[in-house]
């Protein structure tokens, strides 16, 4: 009885994620082309120019690569909403939204900012 | 001094390796003396661990920099406190935080169980083997003691963990995460010495408990850090790191509600032992995760070797596991069978299948873009909405059998019964239904579910005291208050289980209350201008500068009234660390005690030169309600765990024999 229940449970959040929420696709700039359509979640590297008010109108601008640098692909992006305290150049973002016209425009405060915390030691300066 | 720190690692592996090889063999070919031996190399690997993790505490409080991991995660500006708590801020330092509690806790339970030779046997080795794996990692792949020339200062640690969270947030959780270790080296001792009664759980239920407690405190504690310290205005975001402390928590869960099946009327040894496996693997996946890089999280780490190593712990715990208790099912037949699916086991169990799987749900939305890119070649991941949704199909139906399973009867209720025993909770359910929606509280269907279940929980919770206490006063008159003390001192497991109810009843009035009636509102400001939310006028009126011991902290002097009276003036800002050149944002918060909510400001943007603040504001109605939880669930876990002399006695009769047999 314990395993017929155990599966008629697991077999709905099958279902879910197989039908309802086929979840979001989490790319690269590079892979950015193959998704023209269709929200996804960014992830990428900012190496600037960083202009533009996020609080404003025109939102703010920024252009991100690869993770891993292997590919010289960079995406234009276009941000409203709360920017991370720890967002600046050289930072890994995440960030949801969708590909018009070259450039990605991000959902509003989808934007986060990995956050260097536990077991990632920030570089020593004065060695 | 890294020398001394490394060779004392060194000690702790050869320790350990002694105590599984020894206690392997002495198990099997029951030497006596042999198994003493294995037990004393476990417990003086704990003194050797002490010796190593104090030469990497003094390293930290003397800021010595020829430390690599002291000039990594330090510098010399950093308050004494972070130092010492820079011990498990990094990968090596908190895999020796690991050893030290799991070598600690394992001193301690062959200490307290010493008299129990045939299980212990058994134990002992199991609890070697596990502590080989971390002092391995800590003497050849990852370890705290790597020296270079000293540089003048260190790279600092980052401002989000300089918070007084930082101190007890990560040990909660460790000391969770490694409680788990002890039932399940009982487990395995027990199979592997074919005592697969109930003696390992009643051996091991305070040490469930326990770390069952310290883990749910330690989830609240970074919940609550994450609240007052990242500034988002949330507590909790489904992340992988914060899911891999609540799988093994929900498992541990079931786990602590089966055990008492199997206790009362011998069911479930199966389940019981795949759930308490099931709980110490998932706490080393949770492990796996934040070191491995392997998910993508809010949270960042390094891609270090470690993550092949735990997944191949992982594996061979997994198979360890599964095979030991597929080799012994025929010891772990049930005595008895489940009479009626309208009972107190049945609930449970319903209880129990609920947990898991809102569990497995967990795990494979964590493992979702694993497998979309092993399956489909591309990485998707789900969300918020999918966690939501399994919280509410399984969270829900959960909180409800917290209310009706302490009132139905053992083995078999009638429906007469049922109808007697639930009119009070039901009433109050339906009342409590019908004046949210008449208050204009309807518009969140699962905050509605929540409040309705919540009241049947209350009231079930309130009429279990009443009658007890009622009971108690006619048989031993007195004055109520001492009744009621009385009841609890007398039946601390029963009752102290009824408080943790009413601890995760007040959870859930907080999540739904904070989340589903949430308002928010953000706009920018020049001083002098105001904003409107939920009755609150806020006024910005100036910024302001100090300097603080390690940052510069820049705060928005903001007034807040409520039909024109002043209520009180909040202080949101960013600090700018200079060593760490990086900023935090830093909240301010007004408690309202009207709706037991908050006040939640935080300043986005400030731009000191034209002086305009970006200011977003959340108004969490019942928000406190979720904090105060974690006060009850201590409490109520501290009653149930409160050693009681007439349960020890019973069951000490109860397995005398199988003691001095052995």
């Amino acid at each position: 009885m314990i395993a017929l229940s155990v599966a008629a449970v697991l077999a709905i959040f099958i279902v879910y994620t197989a039908v309802a929420g086929a979840g979001t696709p989490q790319l690269q700039p590079s892979d950015l082309a193959r998704y023209p359509r269709g929200d996804v979640m960014l992830v990428g590297k900012v190496v600037g120019p960083v202009t533009g008010d996020s609080h404003a109108a025109v939102g703010k601008h920024f252009v991100l690569r690869d993770v891993t640098g292997h590919t010289s692909t960079r995406v234009d992006v276009v941000y409203k909403g709360t920017v991370p305290d720890l967002f600046r150049v050289g930072r890994e973002v995440v960030v949801e939204g969708t590909l018009r016209n070259g450039t990605f425009v991000a959902k509003p405060g989808t934007l986060s900012t990995k956050c260097p915390s536990k077991y990632a030691p920030a570089p020593a300066k004065n060695t | 001094m890294a020398a001394l720190g490394r060779a004392a690692l060194l000690l702790s592996f050869g320790l350990v390796v002694y105590a599984l090889v020894a206690g392997s063999v002495a198990a099997w070919k029951r030497r006596r003396r042999l198994a003493a031996s294995a037990q004393n190399a476990l417990i003086a690997a704990f003194g050797t661990t002490v010796v190593a993790a104090a030469v990497l505490w003094t390293a930290l409080a003397r800021h010595d920099f020829s430390f690599v991991y002291v000039a990594q995660h330090t510098s010399r500006t950093l308050p004494l406190g972070y130092r010492l708590a820079a011990f498990w801020s990094g990968q090596e330092g908190s895999l020796l935080l690991w050893l030290l509690i799991l070598t600690g806790y394992s001193a301690l339970a062959v200490w307290l169980h010493r008299f129990t030779r045939d299980l212990m046997a058994w134990v002992v080795p199991v609890l070697a083997g596990v502590s080989t794996f971390f002092v391995f990692m800590l003497v050849f792949v990852s370890s705290p003691f790597m020296s270079a020339p000293a540089p003048a200062d260190g790279a600092g640690m980052v401002p989000s963990l300089q918070n007084p969270y930082m101190l007890a947030h990560p040990p909660m959780l460790y000391l969770g995460y490694v409680g788990l270790t002890i039932p399940f080296a009982f487990a395995m001792g027990a199979l592997l010495s074919r005592r697969t009664d109930e003696r390992w759980i009643v051996m091991t239920r305070r040490w469930t408990l326990a770390a069952w407690t310290f883990l749910g405190v330690g989830q609240l504690l970074g919940a609550h850090w994450a609240y007052v310290e990242i500034g988002w205005g949330g507590y909790y975001a489904w992340d992988p790191v914060e899911n891999a402390a609540l799988m093994p928590w929900l498992a541990a869960t079931a786990f602590l509600h089966s055990v008492m099946i199997q206790e009362k009327r011998g069911m479930l040894k199966v389940w019981n032992m795949v759930l308490v496996a099931l709980a110490f693997c998932l706490s080393i996946f949770g492990t796996f995760l934040t070191r491995s890089g392997v998910i993508s999280s809010i949270h960042s780490f390094s891609q270090s070797p470690l993550g092949a190593w735990f997944l191949g712990f992982i594996a061979i715990c997994v198979v360890f596991s599964v095979g030991l208790i597929y080799l012994r099912l025929p010891l772990l037949r049930s005595r008895t069978k489940l009479e009626s699916l309208v009972s107190r086991e049945a609930t449970f169990l319903y209880n129990n299948l609920l947990l898991v799987a809102l569990c497995l749900t967990i795990l494979w939305g964590v493992m979702y873009p694993l497998v979309t890119q092993a399956v489909r070649g591309e990485t998707r991941s789900v969300s918020k909405p999918y966690y939501d949704f399994f919280l509410h199909t399984f969270g829900l139906p959960l909180l409800l059998l917290m209310g009706i399973g302490p009132l139905v009867a053992w083995r078999r209720a009638s429906l007469r019964a049922l109808g007697r025993t639930f009119i009070v909770p039901a009433v109050a359910a339906v009342v409590t239904g019908v004046a949210l929606i008449v208050l204009g509280y309807g518009s969140s269907t699962p905050g509605l579910l929540a409040y309705t279940f919540g009241a049947f929980v209350a009231a079930s919770i309130v009429l279990e005291f009443v009658r007890g206490t009622r009971a108690r006063r006619s048989l031993s008159g007195g004055s109520w208050p001492g009744a009621l003390a009385e009841l609890v001192a007398r039946n601390r497991r029963r009752y102290g289980g009824y408080i943790v109810h009413a601890s995760i009843l007040m959870l859930a009035i907080g999540v739904a209350g904070s989340s589903a009636y949430q308002t928010v509102r953000e706009r920018g400001l020049r001083p002098g201008q105001s904003m409107e939310i939920a009755g609150y006028t806020l006024t910005y009126e100036r910024l302001q500068q100090r300097q603080e011991a390690n940052a510069i902290a820049t705060r928005a002097v903001v007034d807040v009234s409520r039909g024109g009276s002043h209520v009180t003036t909040l202080y949101p800002g960013k600090n700018s660390y200079p060593v760490e050149q990086q900023v935090s944002n830093e909240v301010s918060i007004y408690h309202d005690p009207r709706n037991l909510g908050d006040l939640f400001t935080i300043a986005d943007q400030i731009d000191p030169k034209s002086q305009t603040l970006f200011l977003k504001v959340l108004v969490k109605p019942l928000v406190n309600v979720l904090w105060a939880a974690g006060f009850v669930f201590v409490f109520g876990s501290l009653v149930t765990l409160w050693p009681d002399a007439v349960e020890q006695r019973r069951l000490a009769a109860r397995y005398a024999a199988d003691t001095v047999a052995a």
